[in-house]
């Protein structure tokens, strides 16, 4: 059998754009970090002030959504087969909009202003626009589509509520409209961003990353085949059932107990990544595998620990169970599993730009450095104990902010700087080698 | 002549550097056998680049055996045609 599949570089967008979105990144984490430091504990006190609102929007917007966004750019035209129409433009619009977006909507909740807040709807709308229906047109031509594919429609759709609702908070805030149930939407918003856009891509990209990188068995095809669909079908009946409970004011018994079987469906996504990862056939641990351990661990974790204290609200008194929850799952899954791929990532795609580059200028002269040349596990490693000591403080910040909030901040500022010092590094030795190509290219000619 | 690599144990990019550091060491009626445990879809257009063909045989559920020579190799390229696909 004659293969003649092109997945290949010349579908994908140029190197520039994926690392853009990865290098400012880390930044917002970062800025998140000095706005902990800056409020200190007040910002840990409730879920609903405004520090608390700019914090989770400077991560979820600012590094989360950046990175998964950068990401599918140039992962599509591999993973899927498909390349993203106009992806330069894309590229170009959609990374500063969803940037000073994401600073507008940060600076319109610590100042108050709406015309600030106005600004955010604009740019996070416009960007969000532009990118999902690029992302969506690429998605919908896959005319076979593979379980990554499908996984990444669902997280796609649900990306579109949780922009939606977003910004009717928004638009209601700045005084656009009026907001006649801010908590309904605002839980709404959270749990479709959170269970949905974020762990149904993570779902679908893992079912090709993870028997890719850490040399695995392939998932079981039933998990493969209804998971994403289904967990999807459950967020649309748990929001039928949780919305129409909230506006009748009736109980909430069965939206609770919905969104119990949905954590069954990612408990058993994670437990199923775990068995697989014991049945690596390649033993040695790299700091992508560390930092996958703990995002996949802290999924049951985190759910297990918020239902147990549902169940038992008396032993949990002292304890905003919500904002653990949300803080178990944004920095203890979300946080980790996407710094984890980043170190693959982004050292992967310098290495296979230069590789190709080499072949097509035919020009053997310059050594291309390999994926641990241009990120080394030594550095890396250092981020990651980094990373876990400041996610245990950022946990027990919940419980005892007056003492911990800050240390924690500290921690998260120090894990998001080498981050993005890291990745810059390698950034820096692609532009190293590119140049060396260049030269030698140019040497060849006069020759 | 037949030269065999296995990259089924390797996680990315490893399977495609030694792929593309055996092959630059073909010599004329040679070629490589490369066992896989996916299609290795991104390589094709660097061996496309390089100057080289090869035949893509799915061995079974979790592998793959990619045969590949020099373009210009009549002799390997024959060599490859008469094995069992």
């Amino acid at each position: 059998m004659l293969n003649t599949a092109n997945l290949s570089l010349e579908q994908a967008p140029p190197i520039s754009i994926p690392f853009r979105f990865f290098l400012t990144a880390p930044l917002f984490g970062l800025a998140a970090a000095m706005l902990l430091i800056w409020y200190g504990p007040e910002v840990m006190t409730s879920r609903w002030s405004p520090q608390a609102l700019a914090l989770t929007h400077l991560i979820t917007l600012g590094f989360l959504a950046l990175v998964m966004c950068g990401a599918l750019l140039q992962m599509l035209p591999v993973l899927a087969g498909v390349p993203v129409p106009q992806v330069v433009l894309v590229g170009n619009l959609v990374h500063p909009l969803l940037s000073v977006g994401t600073l507008g909507l940060v600076i319109g909740f610590l100042l108050g202003s709406l015309q600030w807040l106005k600004f955010a709807v604009i740019a996070l709308g416009a960007g969000f626009v532009i990118y999902i229906l690029a992302v969506g047109v690429a998605l919908w031509r896959v005319k076979q589509p593979n379980p990554t594919v499908t996984g990444m429609r669902m997280a796609l759709m649900a990306l579109g509520v949780t922009v939606l609702i977003g910004l009717t908070l928004a638009s209601g805030l700045s005084g656009w409209g009026t907001l006649n149930y801010p908590f309904l939407y605002t839980n709404v918003h959270l749990v479709w961003g959170m269970l949905g856009w974020v762990a149904l891509l993570l779902i679908g990209v893992s079912f090709q990353v993870v028997p890719m990188f850490q040399v695995t068995p392939e998932y079981p095809g039933w998990m493969r085949n209804l998971l994403p669909r289904s967990l999807l079908l459950g967020l649309a009946i748990w929001t039928t059932l949780y919305v129409t409970a909230f506006i009748d004011r009736t109980t909430l018994f069965w939206s609770f107990a919905c969104l119990i079987i949905m954590l069954v469906g990612y408990i058993a996504f994670a437990v199923t990544t775990l068995m697989l990862q014991q049945k690596r056939r390649r033993k040695i641990t790299d700091v992508t595998l560390l930092f996958w351990r703990v995002g996949i661990v802290a999924i049951p974790l985190s759910f297990m620990v918020w239902a147990i204290g549902r169940m038992f609200p008396k032993i949990t008194v002292f304890v905003d169970l919500d904002m653990l929850l949300g803080v178990s799952m944004i920095f203890g899954v979300a946080i980790p599993l996407l710094n984890g791929m980043l170190y693959k990532i982004v050292p992967f795609l310098s290495w296979f730009h230069l590789q190709n580059r080499q072949l097509a200028m035919m020009c053997m002269s310059v050594q291309i450095p390999n994926m641990k040349q241009f990120m080394p596990d030594a550095p890396a490693i250092r981020q990651f104990w980094i990373y876990l000591a400041a996610l245990v403080f950022t946990l027990a910040a919940v419980v005892v902010p007056d003492w911990l909030a800050r240390p924690a901040a500290v921690l998260l500022a120090v894990s998001f700087g080498m981050l993005g010092y890291n990745l810059l590094q390698v950034v820096l030795r692609f532009r190293e080698v590119s140049s060396e190509l260049d030269q030698a290219a140019t040497s060849n000619q006069d020759g | 002549m037949e030269h065999y690599l296995d990259v089924s144990m390797l996680e990315p990019c490893e399977p495609m550097e030694q792929t593309l550091a055996a092959i630059e060491k073909l010599q004329p009626g040679d070629y490589l056998k490369v066992i896989h445990r996916r299609e290795p879809h991104l390589i094709y257009p660097m061996l496309e680049k390089a100057g080289f063909s090869w035949r893509t045989d799915p061995g079974g559920p979790s592998e793959f055996q990619i045969y590949i020579w020099r373009r210009d190799d009549q002799e390997a390229e024959s060599a490859v045609a008469d094995l069992p696909g």
